[in-house]
């Protein structure tokens, strides 16, 4: 198999398999880790990057292999952003925010809302709101342990109502584990709770 | 075989390359000389002129002399930051279409693409005079922090100036690139890229060709500029007690203190001490006045250290992102001529535990780096041509590679680059409650496409608007809007049961690719997205002067 055919027959796999896993899309086994994926994204970057190609393909082939490549991209990116850094887990229940919209002008904004059956939708809406309810045991898996104690007090700072108190523990938690989507979105909203005021 | 330019489109200073089967040539000036001021003036005797010709007209018409266009292309002028850079330019800069800064010089009026591209057009025709022949590919870099307006905005002033825009690749990759390749690397660098006008920090994996960007980040209004500015303040006020004459309501004499302050900072780079007289500042009385000086290196060090301190700042936190301890990083480049500012290297050398490496050129070797991967996409690159047998970044002098000309590398080190950037800041999409769900995060690989699924939040609804933005928060508010995209009609049904398959693409030259479809339906939307500050689709390439 020629070079060029090699890249082709790569980049109809991945197209097909594009609603698939990020296993499946980079050719990686489940459970694989950090380091195995970022080798296996090596590997097809050395193979299939657009810009080995350029000279060689069509402009349509060359436009097939571009989409492969970006989709393959994002399959890496969705495998690195796991919060445990890659392993599959099981979806955590998310908490979609009702809250009725009072802009007039923009009468149609989207929701996260995931449809029924559609794979690789992980909404993280915070669950860590002042009025809101406590964090489910499922916040915790998102975070690294290290992290996990000071997520804890931000609880319990929060329940008494001390929302300085719980930035403070936020932070601290984001600082053992800087990675954690949920604690980042857990500050951001805090942050702009402070900002309201009392 | 065409040839292709390698630009590195500066704040200050612009710097072109082509890659040769031997190594890397630079675009010389009618002077001889390597950098390219990127300066355009329209002096008082008519006509345009650019680059070095053009520092003569800074003193005495400094209205007429168009600076540091890169701080305001594909800028909202609105925004805080472009205000206050305003603040330090002496040409007129008003609002234009979509929100745009337009220079004002003379009767005309240009968009800031056009501004830039006078001077990629004078690169090209110095390159088409020095080697003879046609040039009409070019790779520009742009800092890695770059908008994506700025992206786009800069590929229009490529276009303007008769280039085709292979590629725009970061500023810190093109260095690396410069640095590493054809040598079959195996480790971790930092790029430290502090210029005239922004500040941009990345952390890169080298394994062989392969350049991998781990996490960037950047302050888009901080360069050495600043630095002449709080030198240039306390001058001013110098003036204004001995003289008894405050220089700050006048331009030219501000501009005179500017160039002064910039000098006084390169004489620091090298002495502990800078004495002298700035002469010819223009008095109101209609004389001339001088203004003695003395400025200790510590002095100029206390000044700036607030500005050294940011891009400290967010190296620290760059590190952090990569999941790195700087000591984990072999090698670190500097790269902007204000890295030559010892007390810079000094504190970088204390952050890393190590001296950074002085065997570069920090002016020359992003624009090596744009050399190597224009050649590389033109294919004046091939493997075993010989490309990387002569060191890239060797002009430094001080190379031990600087003489092994004769040297053969092996085969393997001489494959083409492959470059993986990153896309520098989340973007996200506006969801129900004001939040930004995000679809691609910051520091991801770049081309990339990634896809989401969302539905509708209200009850028989026709239309959804698609509003985007980048940056970190949760809260859309608080991130930077980049416009939105309208889908409909849509099949009325009660909420959440339309499914919408929102797919963001970045290309290889981190613009962005926005695209939504109703997959039961089939209607489908694509747009790159009209953002605030980005030039209109208008002129033809501008007229030869």
């Amino acid at each position: 198999m020629t070079r060029r055919d090699e890249v082709l027959a790569w980049a109809k796999k991945v197209l097909a398999n594009k609603l698939q896993s990020p296993e499946r899309v980079l050719d990686l086994r489940v459970g694989a880790t950090a380091e195995q994926a970022q080798a296996a994204f090596h590997k097809l970057a050395k193979l299939g990057h657009p810009d080995l190609h350029r000279n060689t393909l069509s402009t349509d082939e060359l436009e097939l292999v571009t989409s492969a490549y970006a989709i393959a991209a994002g399959a890496y990116q969705t495998f690195r952003s796991r919060p445990t850094g890659g392993a599959t887990e099981e979806p955590l229940p998310t908490r979609v925010t009702p809250r009725p919209d009072s802009d007039p002008v923009r009468p149609s904004p989207l929701s996260a809302t995931p449809a029924a059956g559609t794979p690789a939708l992980q909404t993280s809406h915070v669950p860590i709101t002042p009025s809101g309810p406590a964090p489910s045991g499922g916040a915790t898996a998102q975070m690294a342990p290290r992290a996990i104690p000071y997520f804890r007090k931000a609880e319990i700072a929060l329940r008494r109502g001390d929302l300085k108190g719980a930035l403070l523990q936020l932070k601290l938690a984001i600082a053992a584990d800087p990675q954690s989507p949920l604690l980042r979105t857990a500050l951001a909203e805090l942050e702009s709770e402070l900002r309201k005021g009392p | 075989m065409a040839v292709a330019l390698g630009i590195d489109l500066g704040t200050t200073n612009s710097c072109a390359a082509i890659s040769t089967p031997t190594g890397v040539d630079f675009i010389l000036g009618t002077h001889g000389e390597r950098l390219h001021p990127s300066l355009v003036a329209f002096p008082d005797t008519g006509g345009v002129v650019v680059g070095t010709d053009a520092r003569a007209y800074r003193i005495p018409e400094p209205e007429h002399v168009i600076v540091s266009a890169k701080r305001f292309i594909g800028q909202n002028i609105r925004a805080p930051m472009v205000q206050l850079a305003l603040s330090g330019v002496r040409y007129r800069v008003v609002e234009g279409p979509n929100q745009q800064p337009i220079a004002v010089v003379r009767d005309r009026h240009l968009t800031m693409p056009e501004v830039s591209s006078h001077v990629l057009l004078h690169i090209k025709r110095c390159a088409e005079r020095q080697l003879g022949t046609e040039i009409s590919d070019a790779v520009i870099t742009v800092p890695a922090n770059f908008t994506d307006a700025q992206r786009t905005a800069t590929k229009e002033a490529g276009r303007l100036a008769g280039l085709r825009v292979t590629r725009l690749i970061n500023e810190p990759t093109a260095a690396a690139l410069a640095y590493g390749f054809g040598k079959n690397r195996d480790q971790l660098i930092a790029v430290f890229d502090f210029g005239g006008g922004t500040f941009d920090i990345s952390i890169l994996k080298i394994s062989g060709e392969i350049f991998e960007v781990i996490a960037s980040d950047g302050d888009f209004f901080l360069g050495g500029d600043d630095l002449d500015r709080a030198l240039a303040e306390v001058l001013a006020a110098e003036c204004n007690s001995q003289l008894r004459f405050d220089p700050r309501q006048y331009p030219t004499s501000m501009a005179k203190l500017t160039m002064g302050a910039e000098a006084i900072k390169c004489h620091l780079s090298e002495h502990d001490l800078a004495e002298g007289e700035i002469d010819g500042i223009d008095l109101p009385d209609g004389q001339t006045g001088a203004l003695p000086f003395s400025i200790t290196r510590e002095k100029f060090e206390e000044l700036i250290s607030g500005y050294v301190g940011r891009t400290l700042n967010v190296t620290r936190q760059v590190l952090a992102q990569a999941k790195l301890q700087p000591s984990q990083i072999s090698d670190i480049l500097c790269v902007g001529g204000s890295t030559r500012v010892p007390i810079v290297r000094r504190r970088i050398a204390e952050l890393f535990g190590r001296q950074p490496n002085l065997n570069i050129n920090p002016d020359e070797v992003v624009a090596q780096g744009a050399a190597i991967q224009a050649g590389s996409l033109s294919g004046t690159i091939i493997p075993g041509s010989g490309m990387g047998v002569r060191d890239a970044v060797a002009t430094a002098a001080l190379s031990p590679l600087a003489h092994a000309k004769t040297a053969v590398l092996p085969a393997e080190a001489l494959r083409r680059p492959v470059l993986l950037d990153v896309n520098p800041q989340t973007l996200s999409i506006l969801t129900a409650g004001g939040y930004a769900e995000r679809l691609l995060d910051k520091n991801s690989p770049i081309p990339i496409e990634r896809s989401r699924v969302f539905s509708t939040s209200r009850d028989q609804q026709t239309r959804v608007e698609i509003e985007c933005c980048r940056g970190e928060s949760r809260r859309y508010a608080d991130n930077e809007p980049l416009g939105k995209l309208v889908l409909e009609p849509l099949p009325p049904r009660p909420r959440g049961d339309v499914s919408i398959e929102v797919t963001f693409r970045v290309d290889a030259d981190g613009i962005l690719n926005v695209t939504a479809k109703d997959a039961e339906s089939g209607v489908q939307q694509q747009a790159q997205l009209q953002v605030l500050g980005a030039p209109d689709e208008r002129a033809d390439t501008i007229e030869s002067t």
